[in-house]
This record gives C-alpha cells, sequence and structure tokens, in this order.
C-alpha cells in the first residue's frame, strides 16, 4: 500500500492539475502505524456494534420463551401437552426453558455490558487514532509548507498575499485534516455498516428486508439532494454575513470620518439594509431546515411502521419471533444511520479537495531563484562587485526596470544610489545577494557569477539593512544574532554598542533579554532600525547594503544611526540608498539613476556640476545633517 | 447523532459563565417581546411533538401486548381450552379485543368452518395490527409537521430578535462619543457585534430548540415511565444520571485540554505569520534552517496538545454509547426478571408485560440522544447568555454627546471661532486641556504645534463635538456648539484626519462622502480642484475603480488627495486639518501642499502643522504643551521671542527648506 501511495505521488507530481486530495491522503503513509490502529479499531468496533441487536433479540426470546413456558405449565395437566404439541415442544423442554431462563436473561446482560464496553473501547481508540493521524498530516504538511515559504523567492511573495498565504497554511491545513481525521473513517465505517447490516438482515429476514428496501434509496436521494441545496445557501449566508460585517468594521474604524460628515443615518441604513439582507437568508435557510430535517426523520420512521406490518404478520402466522422483530428495528436504524452521514462526507470532501489543490500549489511552486545543481561555495571575498550590463523585470512580460547597467564597485567603497521613487535603486541592491535573478548580463563578486554560487555562501558573506525592519519573536539578543545564532553575548554587546543601541537596550528591564516582536515589547522606529543595524554588523559582512531611504527618527537618534552606519560602512564594500547630504558627500561614487538607467556616476562636486537631475535631487531630497553634525 | 468534529468545534470555544443571570435573561425577554406569539407557538408545538414522540412507543408496545404475544402461549393455550380466556388480566387497551379476544370469538362463532378458523384469527390481528400500524403513521406524519413548524418559528424567532440586536448595536455604535472609542478599543466594540451576536446566534437557533425540547422530552418521558410503573422505571432511568455526569466530566477536561491547543496553535500562527511578513529577511541572513527548525517545534507542541484534547473529546461518544447499551441491558434484565418471576420491581408497582418492556427499550433509546445533547449544548447557551451579557453592556452605555432637548440648528456659519477658558479630560481628574483661550476670525488659518500629547487633537476634537468640554465654551459665530443640533454643526464644518480612511467603495462615492447630494460634475470638480483628478484618471476604471479595504491599491498620498477632495466637496466655512506625518516622494507632497492652500483660502482654518510652510502661513500660530498655550503669535514674531517655539523650529522644522521632505519631525523616539 505504501508503495502504491508512493507511486500514485509522484504520478501526481508530475502532473499537478491532477487530484490534490488523493494525493493528501498519500500523507498517510508517514502514520501507517496509527493510521492503522485506528482502521483496526474500526473493523472491531462495528462488528461489536452489530452484534448488539442480536444479543437484544436473544434476551426478549428468552422473555418470551420463559413466559410462554410459564404460561403453558401453568395450565391444567391435561391441557398442558396439547399446547406444548401445539408450539411444538415437549413439557420436558418448556420445563428446562422455564427454569433456566432468568439465568439465561442475566448471562445475555452481561454479555451485552461486555459488548458495550468492548465497543466503547475500540470506538475510543478508533477517534483517537484517527485524530493522532491526522494531526500528524497536519504536522507534516505545515513543516512542508513553511519550509517551502522560507525558500520561496522574492518575486514570489511580490505576487502573493502574506494573508492568503496564512489561510492556506492554517485553514487548508485544518480542513484537509479534518477530512483525513473524520471524513475518510467516516466513509469506511459508514460503508462497512451499511453492507454488513444489508447482509445481515437479508440473511435474516429477506422478505422483511425486501420490504424496506425501497425506502433505502429514496433516503440516499433525499439526503444528496439535502447537501446540494444546503451548500449553496450556506455559502450565501456567509457571503451575506461578510458583507454586513464589512460595514460594521468600516463604520467603526472610520468611525470618525463617519461623525465628521455626518454620515450616521447613512452609515445605519446600509448597515440595516445588509442585516435584513442576512435575515432573509437565514430564513431561507431555516426554511429548508426544517422541511428537511423532519422529512428525514420521517423516513426513518415509516421504516419502523412497516416493519411493524409486515413483521407483525410473520410474527402472527408463527414465522417470526418478537425478538427477531426487536433486532430488526434496531438493524434498521443501523442502515439509515450510513445514508445520513453521507451528506455530511460528501461535503467534508468537496471542501478538502478545494484545499489540498491550494497547498500543492504552494508546495509546487517554483522557486525563481535556486541553486544551480553544480553551485559552488563563494570563498571569502574581497567585495568587487560588478554590474555588468545588466538588464532586469520583475516578470518575463512585463516592462524593464533595469537597463544597461553596468558599473565596478571596488574593495572598500562606499556606492551610493540616488534617484526618485521608481528610478530603480531598490532593485539594484536586490540584485546583489541575489534576491531577484537579472534577466540578461550578470552581476558578479571577485570574478564569480553569483549565480554560480551557493545562495547560503553568498547571502552569508553580505550584511543588509533593510528599508522596513522586521523584528521576530525573541529577546533582542536573539534578534541581534539572527544571522549568526551562535554569536556570544560579547559579540553581540559589541555590535550593538557599533550600532548606538546599547544604551536604549540596557535602558529595558531585561536589558538585551526583552522579548520583541508579535508578542513583546514594540520598539520605536529608530530603535528598530538601530538593532538592524546591530545585526548587520554582527555578521561582519565584506559587503554591506543599507536601504536608508525612510527614516522616522528624532534629531539626536538620527545622529546617532549616522554614526552607527558610519562605522558600518567603513572598510566594506557598501551600496548604500541613500538620504543624508553627509552620506552621500562621503560616498566614492554616486550612482544617479533615472527610470532604471545610470543616468550619471560620479562625485558629489563632478555631479553638482554636470549633472541637474542630481542637483535637484540633493536640493528637494536630501536631509541637510551637516549641522547636527556639529551639535553632536 | 454529532460527529467527532461537532464536539470538537463545541468544545474548542471557551465557555464563559455569564455574571448577572436574570437581568441577561429579562432584556433577552425584552427583545424576544415583540415576537411573543411565535415563542409560545413554539412552545404548544414543542408539546405537541413531543406527545406524538411519547404515544408512538406505546402504540408499538400495544401491538405486543394485544396481538403478538398471545399469538404463542395465550392462543395455544386458549385454543386448547375452548376459547375460554383464562388469562387473568389483559395488557392491552389500545385495541377493543385482544388476541385471546378475537380467539375467543372466532371460536364461539359457528358460522365459520372450523378449518378456516386459525387464518380468521390471524386475519383479525393482522387487521388489528394493520389499523394500529396506521394511527402510527399518522402520527408520526403530525409529529414530523409540528417538529419542522416549530423549528421555523422558533429560528424566525431567534432571528428576527437577533436583527434587531445587531441594528441596535450598530445605532449604538455610531451614537457613541469619541472619549468612548479613546478608552475601549474599536477591536473590542466589533467584537461585540460580530462575534457575540453570532455565539447568540447559534444558540439561539437549533440548540435552544434541541435543549428546550429535550428537557421536555425527557420529563415527559420519564413521567410516562413512572406512571407506568414505579420500579422499573427507576432501574431503566438509573443510566441517565451517569450519562449527565461523564458529559460533563469529558466536555470540562476537553476545554481544559483545548484552552492549552488554542495557545499552541497561536505560537504556530506567529511563527508562520512572522516568518511570512518577515520573508525577506529571512532570506538575507540565511535564517532558513534555523526557523524551519524552530518551526517544526512549535508545529510539534501543537499536534502534541491536540492530540492530548482528543484522548478526551474522543472518549465522549463511545462512553454515552457504552452506557447507553448498558440501559438498554438494564431494561430487558429488569423487565424480563418481573415478566418471567411475575414479582413487581423494587417492590412498587406492578408486574411488567412484555409490551412494557418494548416500550421502555424505545423510551430509553429516545432519551439519551437529549441527555448528552443538553449536556453538551447546554455550555452553548451560556456562552450565549455571557455574549448577550457583553452586548447589553454595550447597549447601556450612556451616549454622553447627544442633542440638547432645546438644540436649536445652527445658522450658516461665518467662521467666528471662540474657545473661552475650556477644560476637557478623558479620565475625570486628568485635564488633557486647562484653561484654552483663544479666538479665531473668519477666514483665519489658526495652526497648533506640539509635541505628542501636548492636547493638539483634542482642541480640534471639541469643534466638531467629538466630545465635550468640562468647562469653559467653545462657540462658532457667538453659538455654544453644545446648544445647537449635531447634524447642523458638523455639517458646516470639513475635516480632514492624518490617517486617510476610505472605504471599500468606489472614488467617486469615497469622494462623495462628503456631501451625498453631489453630482458626478461636483465631484468631479472637486478632485480637480485638490489636483486629484489626473491620478484618478489613470486608475483602471477612473472614478468607478473600487477601492480595497481602507483604499488599498492607493499610496498614502493618494489617499490623502481623495480625502482632500472629500473635504473639498463639502465646501466648509470651518475647516479642520490634521496633517500627515508619514512621508510621500517629493512630487507627491508638493501636489497635497498645493491643495491644502486651496482648501485653506477663506475658510476659517485649523491646523494640527508638520509642515514648515503650513506655520509659516498661518495667522495664528500656538504652541502647546501639557494641555496649556505655552506661547502664540506668528512664525515670525514667535522666533523673536527665542522661546519654546524657537527651540521647537531648531530641532524639528528648519531642516525641512522650502521644498521640505515630510519626515518625520513630530513624532519622537
Amino acid at each position: 500500500m505504501q508503495a502504491t501511495m508512493q507511486r500514485d505521488k509522484q504520478i501526481e507530481q508530475e502532473q499537478t492539475k491532477g487530484n490534490g486530495l488523493r494525493r493528501a491522503i498519500g500523507y498517510l503513509g508517514n502514520q501507517k502505524r496509527t493510521a492503522i490502529y485506528a482502521y483496526g479499531a474500526l473493523i472491531v468496533a462495528t462488528l461489536a456494534q452489530l452484534a448488539v441487536p442480536k444479543l437484544v433479540q436473544n434476551m426478549i426470546d428468552t422473555i418470551t420463551n420463559g413466559f410462554t413456558a410459564n404460561t403453558i405449565l401453568d395450565l391444567p395437566q391435561a391441557f398442558q401437552l396439547g399446547a406444548a404439541t401445539l408450539l411444538g415442544q415437549s413439557i420436558e423442554e418448556l420445563t428446562v426453558t422455564q427454569a433456566n431462563s432468568l439465568n439465561w436473561l442475566i448471562n445475555g446482560a452481561i454479555i451485552i455490558v461486555i459488548f458495550a464496553v468492548v465497543r466503547g473501547l475500540f470506538s475510543f481508540a478508533q477517534a483517537y487514532f484517527a485524530e493522532t493521524t491526522s494531526q500528524g498530516v497536519a504536522y507534516d504538511f505545515r513543516n512542508e509548507l513553511f519550509s517551502k515559504l522560507q525558500r520561496l523567492s522574492f518575486s514570489y511573495y511580490d505576487q502573493n498575499q502574506t494573508g492568503q498565504l496564512m489561510i492556506r497554511a492554517t485553514d487548508d491545513v485544518e480542513k484537509v485534516r479534518i477530512f483525513i481525521a473524520q471524513g475518510l473513517i467516516l466513509a469506511t465505517q459508514a460503508f462497512l455498516l451499511f453492507i454488513l447490516t444489508l447482509v445481515i438482515l437479508f440473511w435474516t429476514n429477506w422478505q422483511l428486508t425486501l420490504v424496506i428496501l425501497p425506502i433505502l434509496p429514496l433516503a440516499l436521494l433525499l439526503f444528496m439532494g439535502f447537501g446540494n441545496l444546503a451548500r449553496p445557501l450556506f455559502g450565501e449566508i456567509q457571503r451575506r454575513l461578510s458583507r454586513l460585517n464589512t460595514v460594521l468594521q468600516e463604520a467603526l474604524a472610520g468611525i470618525k470620518v463617519v461623525k465628521a460628515f455626518n454620515r450616521e443615518q447613512y452609515e445605519q441604513q446600509r448597515f440595516d439594509e445588509r442585516v435584513d439582507h442576512f435575515f432573509e437568508q437565514q430564513v431561507k435557510v431555516q426554511k429548508v431546515f426544517s422541511i428537511l430535517f423532519p422529512t428525514i426523520f420521517t423516513l426513518a420512521q415509516i421504516g419502523t411502521a412497516v416493519i411493524l406490518y409486515f413483521g407483525g404478520r410473520q410474527i402472527v402466522t408463527g414465522t417470526l419471533t418478537i425478538g427477531q422483530y426487536q433486532e430488526f428495528t434496531l438493524y434498521l436504524v443501523y442502515i439509515f444511520f450510513p445514508l445520513g452521514q453521507l451528506g455530511f462526507i460528501i461535503s467534508l470532501m468537496a471542501q478538502a479537495q478545494a484545499s489540498a489543490k491550494r497547498i500543492f500549489e504552494i508546495v509546487d511552486a517554483k522557486s525563481d531563484v535556486e541553486n544551480k545543481p553544480d553551485a559552488i561555495e563563494l570563498p571569502v571575498i574581497e567585495g568587487r562587485v560588478v554590474f555588468d550590463n545588466v538588464r532586469f523585470s520583475y516578470f518575463e512580460s512585463s516592462d524593464d526596470v533595469l537597463t544597461n547597467i553596468d558599473f565596478v564597485a571596488e574593495p572598500g567603497e562606499t556606492i551610493a544610489l540616488l534617484g526618485s521613487t521608481g528610478s530603480g535603486k531598490t532593485t539594484i541592491i536586490n540584485l546583489v545577494p541575489r534576491f531577484y535573478d537579472v534577466r540578461e548580463g550578470a552581476v558578479t563578486i571577485d570574478g564569480y557569477d553569483i549565480r554560480d554560487v551557493t545562495l547560503d555562501s553568498l547571502r552569508s558573506q553580505i550584511g543588509i539593512v533593510l528599508q522596513e525592519t522586521n523584528l521576530f519573536s525573541g529577546t533582542i539578543r536573539d534578534n541581534i544574532a539572527f544571522g549568526r545564532p551562535d554569536a556570544s553575548i560579547e559579540e553581540v554587546e559589541a555590535a550593538a554598542k557599533a550600532a548606538a543601541a546599547h544604551d536604549f537596550i540596557k535602558g529595558f528591564p531585561e536589558g538585551y533579554d526583552t522579548p520583541v516582536g508579535e508578542r513583546g515589547t514594540t520598539l520605536s522606529g529608530g530603535q528598530k532600525q538601530r538593532i538592524a543595524i546591530a545585526r548587520a554588523l554582527l555578521l561582519d559582512p565584506k559587503l554591506l547594503i543599507l536601504d536608508d531611504s525612510t527614516s522616522s527618527v528624532d534629531l539626536v537618534t538620527e545622529y546617532k544611526i549616522q554614526k552607527a552606519l558610519d562605522n558600518l560602512m567603513e572598510g566594506r564594500t557598501s551600496f548604500v540608498i541613500a538620504q543624508r547630504i553627509s552620506t552621500v558627500v562621503n560616498a566614492d561614487k554616486i550612482i544617479v539613476l533615472d527610470k532604471g538607467k545610470i543616468h550619471a556616476v560620479g562625485k558629489h562636486q563632478e555631479l553638482m556640476e554636470t549633472s541637474h537631475i542630481y542637483a535637484d535631487i540633493y536640493n528637494s531630497q536630501l536631509v541637510d545633517d551637516a549641522e547636527i553634525d556639529m551639535e553632536g | 447523532m454529532m460527529g467527532m468534529d461537532g464536539n470538537r468545534r463545541l468544545f474548542e470555544n471557551e465557555v464563559v459563565k455569564p455574571q448577572d443571570l436574570s437581568k441577561t435573561m429579562g432584556q433577552f425577554a425584552h427583545y424576544f417581546r415583540p415576537y411573543w406569539w411565535l415563542v409560545l407557538l413554539t412552545f404548544v408545538l414543542i408539546m405537541v411533538s413531543t406527545w406524538t414522540q411519547i404515544y408512538a412507543p406505546k402504540i408499538v408496545g400495544q401491538a405486543v401486548d394485544c396481538y403478538l404475544f398471545d399469538s404463542q402461549a395465550y392462543g395455544a393455550a386458549a385454543s386448547l381450552m375452548g376459547g375460554e380466556d383464562t388469562v387473568a388480566q389483559s395488557n392491552c387497551w389500545f385495541a377493543e379485543e385482544d388476541g385471546a379476544a378475537i380467539q375467543a370469538r372466532v371460536q364461539a362463532d359457528d358460522s365459520i368452518a372450523e378449518a378456516d378458523k386459525a387464518s380468521a384469527v390471524n386475519n383479525a390481528k393482522i387487521a388489528g395490527i394493520g389499523t394500529m400500524v396506521i394511527t402510527l403513521l399518522g402520527l408520526y406524519f403530525l409529529g414530523a409537521v409540528l417538529q419542522g413548524v416549530s423549528f421555523f418559528s422558533m429560528a424566525y424567532a431567534g432571528q428576527s430578535v437577533l436583527k434587531d440586536i445587531r441594528k441596535d448595536l450598530f445605532d449604538q455604535m455610531k451614537r457613541l462619543s469619541l472619549s468612548y472609542y479613546s478608552k475601549n478599543e474599536a477591536g473590542d466594540v466589533m467584537s461585540r457585534i460580530t462575534n457575540d451576536t453570532e455565539t447568540i446566534q447559534q444558540a439561539f437557533g437549533f440548540a435552544l430548540l434541541s435543549v428546550f425540547s429535550g428537557i421536555v422530552l425527557i420529563i415527559w418521558v420519564a413521567y410516562e415511565m413512572i406512571s407506568a410503573n414505579w420500579g422499573y422505571a427507576l432501574l431503566s432511568l438509573s443510566v441517565a444520571p451517569i450519562m449527565l455526569v461523564a458529559t460533563l466530566y469529558f466536555s470540562s477536561q476537553a476545554r481544559k485540554a483545548f484552552r492549552v491547543s488554542r495557545q499552541e496553535i497561536g505560537n504556530v500562527n506567529a511563527d508562520l505569520q512572522e516568518s511570512l511578513s518577515g520573508a525577506r529577511e529571512v532570506q538575507a541572513f540565511n535564517r532558513e534552517d534555523e526557523n524551519i527548525m524552530q518551526f517544526s517545534e512549535s508545529n510539534a507542541a501543537n499536534r502534541d496538545a491536540n492530540i492530548r484534547a482528543a484522548a478526551f473529546t474522543s472518549a465522549l461518544n463511545p462512553a454515552l454509547e457504552a452506557l447507553g447499551f448498558v440501559a438498554i441491558g438494564i431494561v430487558v434484565v429488569a423487565g424480563g426478571y418481573s415478566v418471567l418471576g411475575g414479582v413487581p420491581l423494587l417492590g412498587i408497582g406492578s408486574v411488567v408485560s412484555l409490551g412494557v418492556v418494548i416500550t421502555f427499550l424505545a423510551y430509553v433509546q429516545q432519551i439519551n440522544r437529549p441527555i448528552s445533547q443538553i449536556a453538551v449544548l447546554w455550555t452553548n447557551i451560556q456562552s450565549a447568555i455571557a455574549g448577550g451579557e457583553r452586548i447589553f453592556g454595550l447597549l447601556d452605555v450612556d451616549i454622553d454627546i447627544q442633542d440638547k432637548a432645546d438644540a436649536i440648528p445652527l445658522p450658516t456659519v461665518q467662521g467666528e471661532v471662540s474657545f473661552e477658558n475650556v477644560w476637557a479630560e478623558y479620565e475625570a481628574g486628568k485635564p488633557v486641556l486647562k484653561g484654552i483661550s483663544f479666538e479665531a476670525k473668519q477666514g483665519q488659518t489658526v495652526a497648533i504645534v506640539g509635541p505628542t500629547g501636548a492636547g493638539k487633537t483634542s482642541i480640534i476634537n471639541l469643534l466638531p463635538r467629538f466630545w465635550d468640554v468640562t468647562d469653559g465654551s467653545v462657540k462658532i459665530d457667538g453659538y455654544d456648539v453644545r446648544d445647537v443640533t449635531l447634524d447642523s454643526l458638523r455639517s458646516q464644518i470639513g475635516i480632514v484626519l492624518q490617517d486617510s480612511f476610505l472605504f471599500s467603495d468606489t472614488v467617486m462615492n469615497n469622494i462623495r462622502y462628503g456631501r451625498l447630494s453631489a453630482t458626478d460634475e461636483e465631484v468631479i470638480a472637486a478632485a480637480k480642484l485638490v489636483a486629484a483628478h489626473d491620478f484618478i484618471e489613470r486608475l483602471p476604471d477612473g472614478y468607478e475603480t473600487i477601492l480595497g479595504e481602507r483604499g488599498s491599491g492607493l499610496s498614502q498620498g493618494q489617499r490623502q488627495l481623495i480625502s482632500i477632495a472629500r473635504a473639498a466637496l463639502l465646501d466648509p466655512r470651518i475647516l479642520i486639518l490634521d496633517e500627515a506625518t508619514s512621508s510621500v516622494d517629493t512630487r507627491t507632497e508638493r501636489i497635497i501642499q498645493a491643495a491644502f492652500e486651496k482648501l485653506l483660502t477663506g475658510r476659517t482654518s485649523f491646523v494640527i502643522a508638520h509642515r514648515l510652510s503650513t506655520i509659516r502661513n498661518a495667522d495664528l500660530l500656538m504652541v502647546l504643551e501639557n494641555g496649556e498655550i505655552v506661547e502664540r503669535g506668528t512664525h515670525d514674531s514667535l522666533l523673536e521671542e527665542k522661546g519654546v517655539y524657537y527651540d521647537l523650529y531648531m530641532s524639528q522644522f528648519r531642516y525641512q527648506g522650502d521644498e521640505e521632505e515630510a519626515s518625520e519631525p513630530v513624532a519622537g523616539d
């Protein structure tokens, strides 16, 4: 079975469009042990369940037989033999029955309790192991999704929203899990119960079985129809509810605007409309339910009534005992129950199908940037970076973002990138650590085309301070040591000092052990930025990338950050998207970009004279920090 | 029967117990009052349909007692004894003549040939059973119809009540003053209107009806059993309390376990969220492997917590089922003992007949389901009551800002605004504004500067009466703002907020929000006035472009322009501007600046200023610190004073230059 699953999995992977659900079921392969327990328990539990009506029948027949024996043996002696003969029994048999029936009854009860316990234990085992199995599958799914997501290239993230990806890793995984935990095992159970019960019924009394047989397809049709009817109705409820909530959410978030523009009545009207709309749909659904549920129950009850009539006939004519009749009624429940579950199983399956497809879309997504099969380790670098006639566009078909980018950064040089929004500054720095690959031309470091070396060896030698700093859950120390988790506390502190972060970190009650990120202390923009700088410093890279285009800090901090950055850039090849005049003035090379092309390259003095774009930018965009320096 | 998942969902939700039950129930009752006849109808229907459920098993039992059981023993005996009814007492009451009586009648009837007598007896019995089956079918049908109608009437009443509650909540939400929102998070209000109503929704439909009809059924069945046979009933019902206890135990354990698993899934989601939003940094710092390892740890912890919880959820249904079988066993054994031994059970009541055994068997199975259902759903209802409590708590909040009884409409405003010794506080004893006095003449621009928390926003919030002064007064053209109607006041004040809030609607409608009666042409004219027209035209569907939530899809600057256009469309005499501190690119910045200038001309304006140019052009410049005006004058006069403003300017505004980059000068680190 395992082998088939593996093979199936491979086939599926080759044709991504295929049945995602079957591929998801393939993940059961990793949970073989618990899955086998679950299905084994299922079989035992179902068999025990099937035995119960039989046991009840035995006991009721014991009562009737015992009572019959009592009655006959109570008759005047003369009539006893005749009556016994009429029933086809001898007086001796009746005496034995009379003497033992109470014991038989108690034995029967003990057996029922034993069966109940066995059934209980095994159906517990079935549910527990099914849950365990499905949790294991969900665990595998999440891990696989997570690893994949970690390695997908930037362009993937450009195209997909975080929220969407999040939903796939949570809701979609849960839907598939529920199907595997329940849908699958319920389906097996329902199938087993239905078939076995039908066989038993036919075997014990085929005439009665034939009587109820016509009801079954009717019930099936009804259940299926119910599912088909209910699903779109529920979908519509959800849609209307979310429309209602949108108005609410916006009115709340924009309460000031609503009040400022006197739009309370207008919003109330909008909301009321949607509430009414939602209400109508609810009523519609309730109407369907209040017709369908009783109909379904009635169907099962009609079965009972019909059995009473035809079974009664058989009892009267002596071909059926009361116990057998009772047994038959109990089995009847077993027949209808699986049919009722069918609708539920089908809807679970439909949901899981859609979810599995979405999950595998991520799992199968191709990352644009990957190690070549023959990629080599990049040796320790000097820091000579060459852009060789680079062309770049985000998508194969979209407009070029960079064209003919050609320049050299010698080891230790600071390269300042300038240009208006959309001129391609950020794109250039994204190409160096291979966040994207060039469309044409090449980026080389110390003569190695960066596409020929491993991503790990490349990126571990580049320090990056991004425009927006994300901190992660954990302590400040963890965050500074983000790129080198093995760094000692001394190293971390040294980096923090160089980044002018040590003082404010020490200011927290817990110092370097202060938790930050999603569930920790909120840091200000300036504090985050300095931690990001410390983080990059700790790597002690030969190559440095700084996106400094937005700063949101006060002057004193600004000055400190500037000093920290100066420390950082010393002796390293640095690419800086600069906002500060001092950075630009001190740069070894300023590259002025315009609409994806290099407009001018040079030092501050030359460019002031030769490039009007540079002069414009210098005057309008750069922050004059010359005097801050003096104050500092 | 409920699937495993049904259980899981029930236990996953945290149960919150209501504090003041009777008060909350009273409030619910108030909402149900308009629909009292539906509730009454439901009640009556439930009683009748429960009756059908009680009566049906009796008929089945009667079929046994009247015709089926005697066919073996009595029949044999009676036929031998020449039709004489030897059995002391018949248990048959449904039919006029039971099997033995039929036997006797047929035996005595000489018109029937002896050979045909057996089949005549059988036919008569089958006909009798037929009558019973028809009665039974009628009962089932009646029960189904009644159940359907009661289900619908209950649901209709419940949904109607929810509809009313939702509308009232929204009404309350929009009337609550901003001081309420400054003390309470909008998210909390949101969750009351969505989650709490949702909880109630779940409870008002299926759960309430199930619990209600379940209770009726259980009581009635118990009554029937007890009145049929005391001793037998006590024995047969002995398992029911155990079932109840088992359900309560397992569900409370499951809830505890799920509390842990909720935390664990929270960790998993936080990990995911972080590494998704920080995906670029993760790759930049080569952290993939480390993160994957960490994630698999929290992922495993989540899995294990869920498996632990599963131990309890998986136990509930099997335990109940096993107890159900035990109940069946008891019914059969105890009944059989009485039938066979001819003794009453527990020494009370009468001897059991086989028909009663069959009936009790059906009864016991009938109440097994409601018992476990009630135990599980009860917590649903508890949560709903707690949800109701939170909702009513919100509805009971006093609206502190509303029209006075004798409020008059504010006449068309000229634009004279005066603050007279204004004190205001959000929290008692902690004044935010301490004796603010100033006057703005018609058409003047008043710029307010100062550090975060100085009270700048508090001042401008007083003007449209987003909140009220505790002392002193705010007057427009001599009218105290508290003496005029809110409608007439706010419709004459235009406001551009720092955070440009847009609705998920078309651009056209977002601008039109300023004045609903405006024509398309007027909207476009307003957009042109503030130089928003060009970029709007370039949007995929122009003015009909539908914006995402909160205007996503537009840049910050574009959003700002639209909200400026919105205020321009209103064409108010008084304007309030909270300048954005967030950065936009230089070109957009210039456009916005120009738009502001256009908007300010000819109107009395209050500006929380972050831009040097705004400050320079202001007629009155006020420096606020700790709720007090520490300096006032014009840009030039204040610079000369070399006071607080001078320092502020030197550290914050100076380097903006004439065409300043709007970096964030005011926010502190």
